[in-house]
C-alpha cells in the first residue's frame, strides 16, 4: 500500500469541485506547482481563511462573517418585507436593480421533487422561522421561473399565508426594452396568459 | 455512419420530463416521445443566457424535437413550441412531478407507448386547471400499469368469470384481482364492488370510488417499483410536517 504524495492527494482534493474530472485536476495542479506557486499559497490561504470564518448569517441565511450579514444589521432596510431568493447571486441581482429596500432571506437551493431535494434540505423550517418572527408584514417570492422555482413558490407561499402572512410572487413577461420578435415561445406564451388591465 | 448521422428524422411531439445541468452551459434533458418512447437528450448550450431553448425545454408543454445520433445520449438539434398547455402551479404542479417520476422510473429507454404518450398529453392539460386532479392521476395510474403489462382485473373476481358484487366488499390480491371480503379477515386493501367497477370504466365521480382507489393504486403502484420509493410521494410527506 503506497501512501499518497502531495500531488496526488491536490489532484483528488481538486477533483471536489463540480464539473471537475481527473484530466483538469491534474491539469490545475500542475499549473499551480509549476507556474504559480505564488498563486497557489494565496489559494491555500483564502481557502483555509474562508472555511474557518464564513458560516450562515441567522437571519437570511446568506453567507457571512459576523452571526448578521451587513444587510441583515443595516438600519436602513424596510425591516417589514422580506424577499425570498434561490442563491446569494440572486441577491446581488436585486440589489443592483435597487427596486427594493427590504430584506432577504436566501434559501441556497430550491425544492426539486424529481432529484429527492424536499424542505429541509432547503430550510424551508428556517425560512418559516424568520418570516412570523412579528417584524415581517410581507413575502415577496423571487424563486426563478423554472418548474422547480415555482413548486418552492407555491409551497412557501402555502406554508406563509396559512400563518397570515401577505405573500406576493415577483411578476414574470417580456424584458424591458425587449421587442416581441426577439421573445422565445415561452415567455410570450405565458405572458399572455397573465396579461393584466392596462391602467 | 455520416449517412444515418446526417439524416435528420421529422420534428416529434415531445415533453420534457426532466433536465439536469451538465458542465457550464449545457442541460441533459429526459425526454418522452410520442414515437420513440423515452430518450436522453444533450442541448447544447441551453443554458446560456440568450439560448432559445431556455424558455422552450420546459416540463409540461408540449414540443416538437429533432435529434441526431444514436446510444443512450443524442444530440437534440431543436425544439420548437406547440403551445395551448398553460404552465403548471400548485398541486397541479406537484401532480405533473409525479407523472413524470412515474414515467421515469417505469419506462425503459427506447420504448415506444404511443397511447400512454396521449394520454400523458390530455393528463397535463387536465393538470393545468387544476381541477379533477385525483381522477386524472388514478386514470394515469391504470393505464400505465396496463401499458407495463400489468393490466387490472377489476370487473370480475379473481380466478372466476363471476362478475363483481357492487354491494360487495373485496381485497385485491396483486396479478390474480379482487376476492371478497369473509368476516375474520383483515385485509390491508379494502374496497367496495362499486369501487371496482367505477374504477374499470374510469368512473371517478363518487367521492368514495375516487378515495378507496386512490390506496389501491398507492400499493399497486409500490409493489411495481419494489423496494425504491418515489421521490415525488416522500416530497409531500415531508411538507406536511413543517
Ligand atoms: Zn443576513
Amino acid at each position: 500500500m503506497k501512501t499518497p504524495s502531495s500531488l496526488e492527494e491536490l489532484v483528488e482534493a481538486l477533483r471536489r469541485l463540480p464539473g471537475v474530472g481527473p484530466k483538469s485536476a491534474q491539469r490545475m495542479a500542475y499549473h499551480l506547482l509549476q507556474h504559480d506557486r505564488e498563486g497557489a499559497q494565496r489559494l491555500a490561504k483564502s481557502l483555509g481563511e474562508a472555511v474557518e470564518r464564513v458560516r450562515h448569517c441567522d437571519k437570511c441565511n446568506n453567507f457571512a462573517e459576523q452571526p448578521l450579514c451587513e444587510l441583515c444589521s443595516s438600519t436602513r432596510r424596510d425591516a417589514s418585507v422580506l424577499c425570498v431568493v434561490e442563491m446569494p447571486g440572486d441577491v446581488a441581482m436585486m440589489e443592483q436593480a435597487q427596486a427594493y429596500r427590504g430584506l432577504y432571506f436566501v434559501l441556497l437551493g430550491r425544492l426539486s421533487p424529481l432529484d429527492g431535494i424536499g424542505p429541509k434540505e432547503i430550510n424551508l423550517d428556517r425560512l418559516v422561522k424568520r418570516a412570523t418572527d412579528g417584524e415581517v408584514k410581507e413575502v415577496i417570492i423571487a424563486t426563478n421561473f423554472t418548474v422547480e422555482g415555482e413548486a418552492t413558490a407555491h409551497y412557501i407561499a402555502e406554508m406563509l399565508t396559512a400563518r397570515g402572512l401577505k405573500v406576493t410572487r415577483i411578476a414574470r413577461g417580456l424584458p424591458v426594452g425587449g421587442e416581441l420578435e426577439h421573445v422565445d415561445s415561452g415567455t410570450l406564451a405565458q405572458s399572455v396568459i397573465e396579461r393584466r388591465p392596462v391602467d | 455512419m455520416a449517412a444515418s448521422q446526417r439524416k435528420l428524422q421529422e420534428p416529434q411531439p415531445a415533453f420534457v420530463l426532466h433536465t439536469y445541468p451538465y458542465r457550464e452551459t449545457s442541460l441533459i434533458v429526459e425526454a418522452f416521445t410520442r414515437h420513440h418512447g423515452r430518450i436522453g437528450l444533450l442541448a447544447k448550450g441551453a443554458r446560456r443566457p440568450k439560448s432559445a431553448l431556455r424558455g422552450t425545454l420546459l416540463a409540461f408543454q408540449p414540443l416538437l424535437i429533432q435529434w441526431g445520433g444514436r446510444g443512450e445520449l443524442r444530440g437534440l438539434h431543436s425544439a420548437e413550441w406547440q403551445g395551448g398547455v398553460p404552465q403548471l402551479k400548485g398541486i397541479g404542479l406537484m401532480s405533473g412531478f409525479y407523472l413524470n417520476e412515474l414515467l421515469l422510473r417505469f419506462l425503459h429507454r427506447d420504448d415506444p407507448h404511443e397511447g400512454l404518450f396521449d394520454l400523458y398529453a390530455e393528463a397535463v392539460s387536465a393538470l393545468a386547471t387544476n381541477t379533477r386532479i385525483a381522477a386524472t392521476l388514478r386514470r394515469f395510474e391504470k393505464f400505465l400499469l396496463g401499458e407495463l403489462g400489468y393490466a387490472l382485473t377489476l370487473d370480475t373476481e379473481a380466478g372466476s368469470n363471476n362478475p363483481v358484487d357492487p354491494g360487495a366488499s373485496y381485497t385485491y390480491v396483486i396479478e390474480k384481482g379482487p376476492v371478497q371480503i369473509r368476516s375474520g379477515d383483515n385485509p390491508t386493501i379494502e374496497l367496495s364492488g362499486k369501487t371496482l367497477i367505477d374504477l374499470s370504466s374510469d368512473n371517478y365521480e363518487d367521492p368514495v370510488t375516487l378515495s378507496q382507489s386512490k390506496l389501491l393504486m398507492r400499493h399497486l403502484v409500490g409493489h411495481y417499483l419494489g423496494s425504491r420509493s418515489l421521490h415525488t410521494r416522500q416530497f409531500l410527506v415531508e411538507l406536511q410536517q413543517i
